[in-house]
């Protein structure tokens, strides 16, 4: 490790600065020699996809994980956080995505919740906390009343809420945790101002978000962090979003792309009027339609929660949805899963360890994971062992999945083999149609170039796939035609030969419309 | 076939007697000279001391009903026929084969007789009994083990509820009565048959409230004081004056209710007027008397003076193994009433159901 | 990693190395736990003023003869058959509490309609075990049902079926299908050519195993060859292991609840079988109870496995009949109860450490695997 380089030091010493710091996971990204320096008085805002190590690197700065290596310093000084506690007490507090209130109290009692201030040591002092929050609520324009219930509140006011209870224990540096994600745009607007308001009274604030219109217009710092290492830091007002998005999916990595075009004019699935509606009754995926043909690679690009999610588990079945989903003719809408898979629809999931592996077993029993009622690995109501022993010897030489054996867990294997084994595992018993959902993401560089390698194949081979991915080089490179989803909705169709990553990048926040 | 039988009954009786041996080492029972009651009584002249077993159903001694019972008879027989003896007490969810090995422990050890307490031993006993045919067993509370070396002490618990009943119907002013069943068993039953059948004979439009506090297998209505309280609550609520309980340590729980309700209540089995709680002693209007003790010390006073005889021995009112207490005289002005009543049972004029 | 690449025969890798570890832990986890109880059991005795070398000794001494090891076997064959039935349960993270229940009304059932006699012979044993089966498979499948469409936990409606399960027994044996007898009551009694003769397994002793251990040790084969080698068995473990996975691949994960239930419910009505057909013939007052909840402890104390399961039963049958020689020995026989707590929670407790332990041992593992590429691919802008 060794010293790291602080050519770009500001002056004062740096609010938080985090230097080489090094985490290890099993089978994920890990952060890797991150270099992060904060300003005291700025907004500093962290992007970068999901799954590129915000999170983690967001606990180090909490107290919640250890580094495996690096130095964390708080205002020059050098600190070692044990637990949040920790860094509570060095003036750092946290505003989590999904609040931490409790509906049946008021705000003071929430705020106050675990620091309760004591008169002569026993009595709760609640007339001194109504002073100290009405000041906070003053001084930083938050307009917190204490005495009212939370249950009735708005999300921003529960929001500015969370941020009060952190001001409250005397945090001088705040983390917001992708803050803007449960909120409507007016009430984002007015976050920001309550932000603004923060580090004019000389707070500061990290914000992690993968918005990128958001970030450019709050941040006063933006550093972006991608496959677990901090890449880039930059100035808002120097910086393109194209730019941005550059960083955020790495453009210097292998190209994806193909370009003699496969498409056929055989359609092998068919989506018309699909609609996905959440709990509420809000539909998630709304009246979408498409058709993907064998040979063609449709890809969807589009912000993560925009519906991707909902849309490629109602076409397998996995969620209720109204609508038709024909494969090959067949209206397949009310099929259940099982069947949908039989009739050669295959699934990269999003989440591999949740939808995709099954971690604690060996690697061919992930290979009938899936395929229970296919050979190799059935014979009738009887596992083929053999078989599929077999089957998954051949997707580990095939697809170079690097691995001991097959008898040892998933567990074992990195996240690119892993990722290698599902691609394989849904490559065979020759699918008509696959959904590829993130099919690269937490993979390695090798694996990824593996990975496009056999989708380009599969493809010219006459496979019709489904790609969602928040790559934007990925989406463009292998998509033969792209559409744009936002809100549930499919937007707009660009063409992937002609459209830039700056143009898509604002299609997918619905800033402008392309093509 | 039968060489091999007796062959296997000298190993487990050499095994069982190894391991009496490790036990006299380990525990250290009262292996001393016979007490002075012993010959002072002169009612045997024993040549070697009298080795009792005793097998407790579940919950052993110390659970405040029949198995306390017993162990008070086997404790006066101790004192005053100088007898030694081992107890083991039933495990919960036990088999038959494991009771049975109980019994054969104790009898391939030399224990002899063997007294067991509850139904559940009814088969084990026939079994083993056959198997150790120079042993003398007696068994509490059931007649249908037979065999010419088991004795079966059996007693009309219908009769001694029945001059309760009475009593209890004598004593109410509202016309309302209540019976609280430990478990929901033929044995209570007949408690209950007897007990409605008394109040009746006085008043034949009287009202008789009953609940049972657990089904079986459940045997806990027997333990659970908070469930005696809440069911003769809800009767003393519902108009009922008094309530007489047939649930062992469970009736605790009716006297409390009996005391906040300022109501009467009944005991049963022991005297328990003079057993229970000093708080709630004076709301037992008079107890249900069954004595097992009376029982089991007789039969072991019957085998040291060489009288004891095999089958049934029915301690009824005649007998006086039921009857009903007078302490606390709270039924001293209706005593001649009762006592007509246990006559005419005694002299058969009066039939007791049974309730089965 | 393949044959290119890492650190092969050291040292640190074969002790941390998954496969070996797993086996030895697997191991050595209930052992350790065993051994344990072992030592706290002999603290109480110590405590209590009784010599705990003698007790354990004359514990085993006197689980070894012929008889005891009988009637540990006997004891053994209901155990093992209650603890296949929660193992079936837990092996798709299913809570089957309500084995206690299934097998009592399954029993009083059966025996009724065995002490009816509507067939001859063996034809009428085997009337009674497809009517405890189907008794048991019904009333369990009460709590899948209310899980698959409803969402109720079968945690909760099992034990809600325990419960009426008693009342509904109580009342068939007091009004419905019970015969008195004296103070007891109970079914009329199987005919005696439909009884299942015992075996005579042990040698040096008249005592005969139940025949019907032979069932026990087909279910435990039927067990592992329904996980490990059929397509079910595979839905099964993968809805236990990862439920959204098995959503994904294709399982219906609520027609398996309900078919989870009934097969371990079918089971579960088993358990009084070899008592019944093989020692009471009648279901009376006291018929053994509790034969549920020792079927979850040893589940548990077997990790699921038909292997461990079966000297899980054993142990715990060698306990109970070995609390007979304590009560003798004037040493309490509550003794056995402490310890067998003791065992379940230390099991627990060391299959949780050992699980804990192999996850900071695979995590060393990939760390030092991340560490290579790590040095390849840094790029900063």
């Amino acid at each position: 490790m060794g010293e790291a380089d602080i050519s770009s030091q500001p002056v004062a010493a740096p609010a938080v600065e985090l230097v080489g710091i090094t985490k290890r996971f099993p089978g994920v990204v890990a952060n890797r020699d991150i270099h992060l320096s904060v300003a005291k008085g700025q907004i500093h805002a962290i992007v970068g996809e999901n799954g590129a190590g915000k999170s983690t690197l967001m606990k180090i700065l909490y107290g919640m994980l250890r580094p495996d290596e690096g130095v964390i310093s708080v205002d020059g000084t050098k600190v070692s956080f044990h637990s949040p506690a920790d860094a509570i007490a060095a003036g750092i507090g946290m505003v989590h995505q999904h609040f931490m209130l409790a509906d049946n109290l008021t705000v003071l009692e929430n705020v106050i919740l675990g620091s309760e201030p004591r008169k002569n040591g026993v009595a709760i002092d609640f007339a001194a906390a109504r002073r100290k929050i009405r000041e906070i609520s003053d001084a930083y324009g938050l307009g917190v009343d204490p005495d009212v219930l939370v249950e009735d509140l708005g999300v921003g006011t529960r929001q500015r809420v969370e941020i009060l209870k952190v001001l409250y224990r005397g945090a001088r540096i705040l983390i917001l945790d992708e803050p803007t994600a449960v909120l409507v745009p007016h009430e984002v607007d007015e976050l920001f101002e309550n932000l603004k308001e923060l580090v004019r009274e000389g707070l500061t604030v990290i914000f992690i978000s993968h918005h990128l219109d958001e970030v450019l217009k709050v941040a006063d710092a933006i550093t972006v962090i991608r496959r677990g290492t901090t890449v880039a830091t930059v100035d808002p007002g120097s910086v393109t979003a194209r730019r941005l998005a550059e960083l955020m999916v790495g453009s210097e990595l292998p190209s994806p792309e193909t370009r003699e075009s496969t498409v056929t004019d055989v359609v092998a699935l068919s989506v018309r009027g699909l609609t996905v509606r959440s709990p509420d009754g809000r539909p998630v995926v709304d009246d979408v339609s498409f058709d993907v043909r064998k040979g063609e690679v449709l890809g969807i690009a589009g912000v993560e929660g925009n519906g991707q999610a909902e849309l490629v588990e109602a076409i397998m079945g996995m969620r209720a949805s109204t609508g038709a989903i024909l494969l090959e003719g067949q209206d397949i809408s009310h099929w259940p899963t099982l069947k949908r898979r039989e009739a050669g629809v295959a699934f990269i999931p999003e989440d591999r360890h949740r939808h995709g592996l099954l971690l604690e077993s060996p690697l061919w029993e992930n290979r009938i994971l899936g395929h229970q009622t296919k050979r190799p690995n059935v014979k009738g109501p009887w596992i083929d062992r053999a078989g599929a022993r077999r089957d998954t010897q051949r997707i580990v030489e095939v697809y170079d999945v690097r691995t001991p054996g097959i008898e040892v867990d998933a567990a074992a294997l990195s996240g690119g083999n892993q990722q290698k084994l599902i691609v394989g595992r849904e490559m065979s018993g020759d699918p008509v149609f696959l959904i590829a959902a993130h099919p690269t993401r937490g993979v390695d560089v090798g694996a990824q170039a593996a990975i496009w390698d056999h989708l380009r194949r599969a493809r010219a081979e006459g496979l019709a796939v489904l790609l969602i991915s928040a790559d934007l080089d990925e989406l463009i490179g292998l998509s033969d035609t792209l559409k744009v989803i936002l809100r549930g909705r499919l937007v707009a169709d660009v063409d992937p030969a002609s459209v830039t990553p700056e143009e898509l990048g604002s299609a997918m926040t619905g800033a402008g419309e392309a093509a | 076939m039968f060489r091999n039988r007796v062959s296997k009954l000298a190993v487990t009786g050499v095994t069982g007697a190894l391991l009496m041996a490790a036990a006299a080492c380990g525990g250290g029972g009262d292996t001393a000279a016979p007490s002075p009651g012993n010959t002072g009584a002169g009612t045997a002249a024993p040549a070697a001391k009298i080795k009792v077993g005793l097998a407790y159903d579940i919950g052993g001694r110390g659970d405040q009903s029949f198995n306390d019972a017993a162990a008070a008879g086997l404790d006066k027989a101790k004192a005053e026929l100088g007898v030694e003896a081992k107890e083991l007490e039933a495990a919960p969810g036990e088999t038959e084969a494991q009771k049975e090995e109980r019994l054969r422990l104790l009898a391939s050890g030399g224990f002899n007789p063997i007294i067991t307490v509850g139904f559940a031993y009814s088969n084990p006993v026939k079994k083993i009994a056959a198997e150790f045919p120079d042993t003398k067993f007696a068994i509490v509370d059931d007649s249908a083990a037979t065999g010419p070396n088991i004795s079966n002490l059996v007693f009309a618990e219908e009769q001694g509820s029945f001059l309760v009943g009475a009593a209890a119907a004598l004593k109410s002013k509202s016309g309302n009565v209540g019976f609280v069943g430990g478990v929901d068993v033929p044995l209570i039953h007949k408690f209950e048959a007897g007990f409605e059948a008394g109040a009746k004979a006085v008043k034949p439009d009287i009202k008789v409230q009953k609940k049972y506090l657990t089904q079986a297998p459940d045997f806990s209505g027997f333990n659970d004081p908070a469930k005696g309280k809440t069911a003769a609550e809800g009767m003393f609520d519902a108009g009922a004056d008094v309530v007489y309980h047939a649930a062992g340590g469970s009736g605790g729980g009716v006297f409390e209710a009996a005391k906040a309700a300022g109501a009467l209540a009944i005991g049963v089995d022991s005297d328990q007027a003079k057993t229970a709680d000093p708080s709630v002693k004076d709301v037992i209007l008079t107890s249900m008397l069954k004595k097992v003790d009376v029982a089991v010390y007789d039969f072991l006073k019957s085998i040291s003076d060489g009288s004891v005889k095999s089958g049934p021995k029915v301690y009824d009112l005649k007998a006086g193994g039921v009857d009903y207490s007078t302490t606390g005289g709270k039924v001293d002005d209706i005593k001649d009433k009762l006592d007509e009543y246990k006559q005419k049972i005694i002299s058969g004029e009066v039939t007791v159901p049974t309730g089965s | 990693m393949t044959t290119t690449t890492g650190p092969k025969d050291t040292f640190l890798n074969r002790l941390l190395g998954r496969i070996p570890l797993t086996g030895w832990l697997a191991l050595a986890a209930p052992v350790a736990a065993v051994v344990f109880a072992g030592l706290v059991t002999a603290l109480v005795l110590l405590v209590t003023g009784n010599p705990p070398v003698e007790t354990l000794t004359t514990m085993v001494e006197y689980g070894t003869q012929p008889r005891t090891m009988v009637l540990t076997l006997n004891s053994a064959t209901m155990y093992y058959i209650s603890a296949i039935a929660v193992a079936l349960g837990f092996r798709m993270n299913l809570f089957n509490i309500g084995v206690d229940g299934q097998y009592r009304l399954a029993a009083i059932l059966a025996a009724a309609v065995g002490g009816s006699a509507v067939l001859p012979g063996f034809a009428l044993t085997v009337l009674v075990i497809v009517v405890a089966m189907a008794v048991g498979a019904a009333w369990a499948a009460i709590a899948g049902i209310l899980k698959a469409t409803r969402g109720v936990s079968e945690v909760i409606s099992t034990i809600m079926l325990n419960t009426i399960a008693s009342s509904i027994v109580a009342y068939l044996l007091v009004n419905v299908v019970g015969v008195r007898r004296d103070n007891n009551i109970g079914t009329r009694p199987i005919p005696e050519d439909s009884w299942v003769p015992g075996v005579a397994l042990v040698p040096g002793t008249q005592a005969k195993v139940f025949g019907l251990i032979f069932l026990a040790i087909a279910l435990g084969i039927g067990f592992h060859v329904l996980l490990n080698r059929t397509r079910f068995g595979f839905d099964l473990r993968t809805t236990g292991a990862n439920r959204e996975a098995a959503i994904a691949s294709g399982v219906n994960v609520k027609r398996m609840v309900v078919i989870a239930m009934v097969i371990s419910g079918a089971v579960a009505g088993l358990a009084g079988m070899p008592q019944l057909l093989g020692a009471s013939y009648s279901y009376s007052l006291d018929f053994p109870a509790g034969l549920g909840f020792n079927g979850i402890a040893i589940a548990l104390l077997g990790r699921n496995n038909p292997i461990g399961v079966a000297i899980g039963a054993l142990l715990w049958g060698f306990l109970d009949n070995s609390a007979t020689i304590l009560d003798l020995q004037e040493v309490p026989p509550e003794i056995v109860q402490i310890m067998q707590g003791v065992i379940v929670l230390s099991v627990v407790i060391g299959y949780e450490l050992a699980h804990r332990y192999r996850i900071a041992a695979e995590q060393r593992k990939v760390s030092r695997e991340l560490a290579a590429p790590a040095a390849v691919e840094g790029a900063k802008a």
